[in-house]
C-alpha cells in the first residue's frame, strides 16, 4: 500500500509547480482532473546521458525540495538510465541504451554536458563517441532536454581555448537533421525546479511548455537577472558599488546580470536559500550563452579595465556605466 | 562506470591478472584558462567537478591568495570552512549511500519486508509493481545490476540501509543548503574568492546553518555510523580486498580561524615511512595518456603550457595497439611513486602526524570496536570507514567554528590580481589531495595553470616505468567469482570514489 493518498501526492507535486512559479498555468484542480481523467497517468521514461560535463546538474536535481527524490524516482518518472544513479555497470549500459534506441518504448532524453564535435574521442561511452549515442537516442525520443549551460551552449566545456570543439545539443540535432522537440534549461548548475516543471508539464499536457526564441521555458527565462535584481533601484539612481561590501549596483564589479536570463532573483538556488547576488557576489552569468567570460568579477578600479586589456562586452558595458555615472 | 570511467581486466583462474583503468572524457580546461583573468579560475575550475566544486574553488582561491601574499581574515577563514566542511560531509554521504551501498545489498530483499515504515512500504510497493510489470527495464535505475551471492540479504541491517538510501536524499539537499547559505549556491558556490568569502554573515544565516548542522550531525553520528559499521561487520573480508601500494598522500584541510592547525594534517606515507609534505616531489607522467609526447614524460606542475591531445586516427591506433596509450588521465607521481589519496590517506596520515587528539581517539576507539588496525585502512572497507570518520570529525569542527563567526562582519578583502606571480593552493577534496598551481603574466592574466586532482592520483594509468596506477594495483590479484558480473572489481573501484570529470579535467 502506498502510505499516502493520491490527493496528498498530487498536492506535493502541486507545491513544486507553485514553487517553480507555474501556478497560473497548471492549477491543482487541473492536476486532479488529469489524475481522474480517462487518460492513465503517464510516468515519463527518462534516459540521462552525460557528455562533456561535471555531473553538477545531476547533483542539482537531487536538491529538489518540494517533492522527495523517492517520489521523483518511483511516482512520477521512470529513470531508466543515469550514469551516477543507475546500478547498470559495464556492458549492461550499452545493452540497455541500445534496447531503448531500437525499441518502441517512449522516453525523454536528458543530456547533461556538451558534445565534443571536433574530437569525438574526447567523450566515449561503451566504445562509441557520445555524439553517436545522442543521435541514436534523440531520434527516437519524444523530447530532448538540454540540462544545464554546457548542453545548452557549451558552457565551460566550449570556452575559447578548449580544443574539443564542444557543441550544444541544439547544434548537434541540427547538424544531424534530427527534428525531436528540444527544451533548453540553461544555468550552471541547472535549477532542479526547471526540469521538474518541464516534466510535469509534459505529463499533464503531453507536450512541452511554451518557450522563447532560444527554446527556454518562458516561465523562467523571460527576464534578465538585472531586470529583477534587488539592487535595480541603485542602478536607476546610478549608484554603483565600488566594493563588494557596499550598497549599490554591482555593474562596475563585473556583474553579468544584464546579459543573463534566469529567475534567480525570485526563486534563488537550493530551495531559495541563496543565490550569487544575495551572497554579495556579482552575477557570473552562468545561464548565459557567453559563459564563462574572459573576466568575471574584478575590482572597480582594475587598471587593466581602463587599459583595455580585458576585452569583452562586460568591460565595454562597465566603462559605459562608469562614464554615465561620472 | 560513473559515466566516463572504463575498467578492463583480464581474469585468469578467477584472479585479476591485468587491469587497465581509463578516463574517457577530455575537456582540457586548465590550459584553456590561459589568457583569462586570474579570478576566472575559481569559477571555471570548480566546474571541473559538480560533486566537489567547493574544493576547486578553495584551491583556486588559495593559489591566488598565495600569489597575492594574503590570507583571509578570521571570518573569511571560518566561513570558508563552513562551506567546504558541509560540502565534504555531503559528498561522503552521497558516496556511501547513492554510489556504493547498493553494491552491498540486494534492493529486491525489500519485498520480504513486513513492517509499517512508510518509506520501506513505498519502496516495497514500487519494487513489487515494477518486477510484476511488463515494462522495459523493470526496477530502473536500481536494476539491472551485477549480482553476487556475497551480498547482505533481507535482514534488518540491509533494510535499514535501503531506508537510509532514500532518507539520505533529504540530508544531501540540506547539506547543499548549508553550502549555499554562505557560498551562494550549490553546486558551484560563487562566494569563495581570493581574499575570503563575499557573503556577509547575519544572525539569521548562522541560526539556519546551526539548525541544519544539528540535523546533519544526528544523521552522520546515527544512521550513517550504524550503516557503515554494519557493512564493515557483514563484510570483514573487505578489509583485505582492494589493497593498494600503501603509499598515502594527503594535504592539510580545515584550519583554525587563523589558517593554521588543520584538522587534517598533510603528509605522505611512502614505503612505510611518514614524511612531511614535499610539493616539489610531484610530477605527472603522460606515457599512457592520450597526448603527444612533446617533452619528457614526467613534468612538474606548470612544466608545460601545452598538452596536445591525440587526433581521432592516433587515438584509434593507440587503442588498438597492444601496450598503447589508454586513458585521458595522466599519471601523477610523488618522488616517482604511485600514491593513493582520499579519506583513508587523510585519516592515516593525520593519525601519524599526531597533532589532533580528537582524531586519534576516534580512530583508536573505532579500531578497537571493529577489531582492525591502521594497516587495514588500505582496503575497500577502510576507505568507506575513513569517509565516515572524516565526516564525523568535520561535523565536530563545524560545530565549534559556527559559534566563532562574528555576525555582520565581512570576511573578505579585495586585492589586485598580481602580475608576473606564481601561487599554489592545496586542500583536500572529498576524494583526496587537490592542488592548483597558477602563474600570471605581466597583465595579471593567467599565463599557465595546472590542476593535480585526487582522481588523477587514484585512477591514473601506468607510467613510463610500467608501474600500474593506484586503482589498477588495487584490482590486481582480486578473486572474481563470476567474470560476467565482476562485482568485486566494481566494489574496489567505487571504494576509491571515481570522478573522471575531475581526473582528466
Amino acid at each position: 500500500m502506498i502510505p499516502f493518498s493520491r490527493r496528498e501526492f498530487l498536492k506535493k507535486i502541486y507545491r513544486v509547480v507553485v514553487a517553480a512559479g507555474a501556478a497560473p498555468l497548471l492549477s491543482f484542480d487541473e492536476l486532479l482532473a488529469a489524475e481522474s481523467g480517462e487518460r492513465p497517468r503517464q510516468r515519463p521514461n527518462l534516459v540521462w546521458l552525460q557528455g562533456a560535463s561535471c555531473s553538477g546538474c545531476s547533483i542539482s536535481l537531487l536538491n529538489i525540495e518540494q517533492i522527495t527524490v523517492l517520489d521523483l524516482l518511483t511516482q512520477f518518472s521512470r529513470l531508466l538510465y543515469h550514469p551516477n544513479l543507475a546500478q547498470a555497470t559495464g556492458d549492461q549500459v550499452g545493452e540497455l541504451l541500445s534496447a531503448l534506441a531500437d525499441g518502441d518504448e517512449p522516453y525523454i532524453l536528458v543530456l547533461e554536458g556538451g558534445i565534443p564535435a571536433a574530437m569525438p574521442h574526447a567523450c566515449m561511452l561503451d566504445h562509441q563517441p557520445l555524439g553517436k549515442w545522442v543521435s541514436r537516442l534523440a531520434a527516437g525520443a519524444s523530447a530532448c532536454l538540454a540540462a544545464g549551460t554546457c548542453a545548452v551552449s557549451g558552457g565551460v566545456a566550449a570556452m575559447p581555448g578548449t580544443l574539443t570543439g564542444v557543441i550544444s545539443l541544439a547544434e548537434h540535432l541540427a547538424k544531424e537533421g534530427i527534428k525531436t522537440p528540444l527544451i533548453n534549461l540553461p544555468a550552471c548548475p541547472m535549477k532542479p525546479e526547471h526540469l521538474v516543471y518541464t516534466l510535469l508539464h509534459f505529463m499533464r499536457h503531453q507536450n512541452l511548455p511554451e518557450t522563447d526564441g532560444r527554446r527556454r521555458p518562458s516561465r523562467f527565462f523571460s527576464y534578465t537577472i538585472h531586470q529583477r535584481c534587488p539592487r535595480y533601484a541603485f542602478f536607476q539612481e546610478q549608484n554603483f558599488a565600488r566594493h563588494i561590501w557596499e550598497d549599490g549596483c554591482l555593474l562596475e564589479l563585473g556583474c553579468q546580470g544584464p546579459v543573463t536570463y534566469n529567475d534567480c532573483p525570485s526563486t534563488g538556488y537550493n530551495g531559495n536559500s541563496n543565490y550569487c547576488l544575495r551572497a554579495g557576489h556579482p552575477c557570473i552569468g552562468c545561464a548565459s550563452e557567453l559563459f564563462p567570460r574572459p573576466v568575471i568579477y574584478h575590482l572597480y578600479d582594475d587598471p587593466r579595465v581602463r587599459e583595455g586589456l580585458l576585452q569583452g562586452e562586460t568591460i565595454t558595458f562597465n566603462r559605459k556605466a562608469q562614464g554615465d555615472g561620472e | 562506470m560513473e559515466g566516463h570511467l572504463k575498467i578492463e581486466t583480464r581474469v585468469e583462474d578467477g584472479i585479476i591478472t591485468q587491469a587497465q583503468v581509463a578516463g574517457l572524457l577530455f575537456r582540457g580546461l586548465e590550459k584553456a584558462l590561459i589568457g583569462y583573468d586570474a579570478r576566472v579560475a575559481q569559477q571555471v575550475t570548480q566546474r571541473v567537478c559538480g560533486v566537489c566544486p567547493y574544493s576547486h574553488a578553495e584551491a583556486a582561491a588559495l593559489a591566488l591568495e598565495d600569489a597575492m601574499g594574503i590570507r583571509p581574515n578570521t571570518n573569511g577563514q571560518l566561513l570558508r570552512n563552513l562551506i567546504t566542511g558541509a560540502y565534504l560531509v555531503h559528498d561522503s554521504l552521497l558516496h556511501f549511500y547513492q554510489l556504493s551501498a547498493l553494491d552491498f545489498i540486494d534492493i529486491e530483499a525489500v519485498l520480504a519486508y513486513k513492517g509499517t515504515d512508510p518509506v520501506l512500504g513505498t519502496v516495497r510497493q514500487w519494487v513489487r509493481e515494477e518486477l510484476g510489470s511488463s515494462r522495459i527495464f523493470p526496477g530502473a535505475p536500481f536494476l539491472p545490476r551485477y549480482r553476487n551471492d556475497d551480498q547482505m540479504q533481507g535482514d534488518a541491517d540491509s533494510l535499514l540501509l535501503v531506508r537510509n538510501y532514500f532518507s539520505n536524499f533529504t540530508l544531501l539537499a540540506e547539506l547543499q543548503k548549508m553550502v549555499a547559505i554562505f557560498g551562494g549556491k550549490a553546486p558551484h558556490p560563487v562566494a569563495i574568492e581570493a581574499g575570503g568569502v563575499t557573503t556577509r554573515p547575519t544572525l539569521g544565516m548562522l541560526a539556519q546553518y546551526r539548525t541544519l548542522l544539528r540535523r546533519a550531525e544526528a544523521f552522520v553520528l546515527g544512521p550513517y555510523r550504524e550503516d557503515i559499521f554494519s557493512v564493515c561487520r557483514a563484510f570483514p573480508h573487505y578489509f583485505q580486498e582492494g589493497r593498494g601500494y600503501g603509499n598515502l598522500l594527503s594535504f592539510p584541510f580545515m584550519p583554525e580561524a587563523d589558517g593554521d592547525n588543520h584538522l587534517f594534517t598533510g603528509g605522505a606515507l611512502l614505503n612505510g615511512e611518514h614524511q612531511p609534505l614535499d610539493l616539489g616531489a610531484i610530477s605527472e607522467d603522460h606515457t599512457y595518456a592520450f597526448y603527444r609526447q612533446e617533452s619528457g614524460a614526467a613534468l612538474p606542475p606548470l612544466g608545460t603550457k601545452r598538452l596536445t591531445p591525440l587526433n581521432w586516427q592516433e587515438f584509434q591506433r593507440e587503442e588498438q595497439q597492444k601496450g598503447g596509450k589508454y586513458s585521458w588521465s595522466r599519471a601523477p607521481r610523488y618522488h616517482g611513486e604511485v600514491m593513493e589519496v582520499g579519506a583513508a590517506a587523510r585519516i592515516v596520515n593525520s593519525y601519524h602526524q599526531g597533532g589532533n587528539q580528537v582524531l586519534r581517539e576516534l580512530v583508536g576507539h573505532t579500531n578497537r570496536e571493529l577489531g582492525i588496525t591502521l594497516a587495514d585502512y588500505n582496503s575497500v572497507m577502510g576507505r568507506h570507514l575513513s569517509r565516515y570518520l572524516s565526516a564525523a570529525l568535520i561535523i565536530g569542527r563545524l560545530k565549534e567554528q559556527v559559534e566563532m563567526v562574528e555576525d555582520g562582519v565581512l570576511g573578505f578583502e579585495e586585492r589586485e590580481v598580481p602580475r608576473n606571480a606564481r601561487g599554489v593552493g592545496i586542500t583536500e577534496a572529498s576524494r583526496g589531495a587537490l592542488g592548483h598551481w597558477l602563474e600570471t603574466d605581466e597583465a595579471g592574466l593567467i599565463k599557465n595553470y595546472e590542476l593535480v586532482v585526487p582522481s588523477t592520483w587514484n585512477f591514473g594509468p601506468k607510467d613510463a616505468e610500467g608501474k600500474p596506477g593506484a586503482v589498477e594495483k588495487m584490482l590486481l590479484g582480486t578473486r572474481i567469482s563470476n567474470p560476467e558480473q565482476p562485482l568485486e572489481a566494481a566494489r574496489i573501484a567505487r571504494s576509491a570514489d571515481p570522478c573522471i570529470a575531475c581526473s582528466v579535467h
